[in-house]
């Protein structure tokens, strides 16, 4: 996990998007428990508290659910909500790839043929 | 919230000087730090807490327990001052063997273990005389007997002051192991003036000034409350009328506002940032300072 000290991204968001990244592409699965609040703490070197809040944002999202005593658990992710998930993310980075566009000039036509040259080279890549 | 510690109307007078907390709680199982200017009560509270003082009106409750066994309370806390604990003509084997006179739960092991990860003993042999160390040194040696013991809070007055940066580094790592082995049941209450090199260890924040505690909440509370806020120079006049601390310039202005009036800076073009511990402390400081000045 990589965390930026003076981004002006508040640390707890930085580790609650970074996790929620981890939940939603698999890498944690259904009922794994999430590192406890002080032992992450310690490994990134913050404070407990701001631990203590990335993970009751993830809480408030529905991810994770906390067992008193226990710590945190993943909760199991409902496909549809995945897919919803993904797809905010999809749109929200077009919509700045539109905005780019728009202050670079270009047009419709070339906008479309940019994503088509990366969606090639993507495949290319994998 | 748990409390590690918990003091009601806690009062204690001295020529031209008064301690007065109506009611504070230090929360278990995390780090809290103590802050305000010298002479604000910073020690007088630790030194009541440790029970080196015992001259005090008010109660002091430890570990939300019905009733504490004074013996029994004693064993489970730790502290570190800027006291001679010492003697001078001691070696710094001598103090791990003194340690383990005076207390059960002092680790020996760990003792050692401590000077050499701390560097105490990696430049200085154990036959050094205490009173030949650096002052840096001594704290560290101060420090790896508070944390040789089995305690559930530690209380540690300036722990990071005589430290070089490197070392106040460590001392964080040292809380966070310590609070991490609790697993929520170990506290610690340190007092300090470098809060930027402590902020990173820092989960709730007690700010005092003149015998009160004039703040205090989580860290991450503390920074949804105060916002940083820098603006233009034709707004100046009018932000100062409303921001908690106002600084301008030339330039434009910059201050601390209260979250709850950011509404009323609206129309100004101002940009908005998230403080620094070090900057709400101070913010709190100055403004209570103001506060006293008007009166």
């Amino acid at each position: 996990m990589k965390i930026l000290q003076n981004s002006g991204v508040p640390i707890y968001q930085q580790i609650a998007e970074q996790m929620k990244t981890d939940i939603l592409n698999g890498k944690m699965v259904q009922g794994e428990y999430l590192p406890s609040i002080r032992s992450l703490a310690k490994d990134l070197k913050i404070s407990v508290i701001t631990t203590m809040k990335a993970y009751e944002e993830l809480e408030a999202q529905g991810l994770v659910s906390a067992v008193q005593g226990k710590g945190f658990y993943v909760n199991a992710q409902d496909a549809e909500m995945l897919k919803e998930q993904h797809m905010r993310k999809v749109e929200e980075a077009l919509t700045e790839a539109i905005t780019a566009a728009k202050i670079a000039g270009l047009n419709e036509e070339e906008l479309m043929s940019t994503l088509k040259t990366l969606l090639v080279l993507s495949q290319e890549d994998e | 919230m748990d409390a590690a510690i918990e003091i009601t109307q806690l009062q204690k007078k001295f020529k031209g000087f008064e301690l007065s907390v109506q009611k504070l709680s230090v929360p278990k199982g995390f780090a809290t730090a103590l802050i305000g200017e010298n002479g604000a009560g910073k020690t007088t509270l630790l030194n009541i807490l440790a029970g080196i003082r015992l001259d005090y009106k008010g109660e002091v409750n430890y570990f939300d327990e019905k009733e504490n066994d004074v013996e029994k309370v004693k064993g489970q806390l730790g502290y570190t001052g800027s006291g001679l604990f010492f003697l001078p003509q001691w070696t710094i084997r001598q103090v791990g063997e003194v340690g383990q006179l005076l207390y059960d739960d002092f680790d020996v092991e760990r003792f050692e273990k401590y000077c050499s990860e701390l560097g105490v003993t990696a430049r200085e042999k154990k036959s050094k005389q205490v009173g030949d160390l650096s002052d840096g040194n001594r704290m560290k040696l101060v420090i790896a007997t508070a944390f040789s013991r089995d305690t559930r809070c530690l209380l540690m007055d300036e722990p990071a002051s005589p430290l070089d940066p490197l070392m106040r580094d460590d001392l964080c790592n040292l809380i966070r192991t310590y609070l991490e082995e609790g697993d929520g049941e170990k506290s610690v209450l340190f007092s300090t003036h470098n809060i930027s090199d402590m902020e990173s260890v820092t989960d709730y924040a007690i700010i005092m000034a003149e015998g009160e505690v004039v703040e205090q909440g989580f860290v991450e509370d503390l920074k949804n409350k105060y916002i940083l806020v820098k603006g233009n120079p034709q707004d100046s006049e009018q932000a100062k009328q409303i921001l908690y601390t106002f600084n301008s310039s030339s330039y434009g202005f910059e201050g601390i506002c209260l979250a709850g009036n950011l509404d009323r800076l609206a129309g100004m073009d101002v940009s908005m940032e998230i403080p620094s511990l070090h900057q709400i402390s101070v913010a709190v400081m100055k403004h209570y300072a103001t506060l006293q000045n008007t009166r």
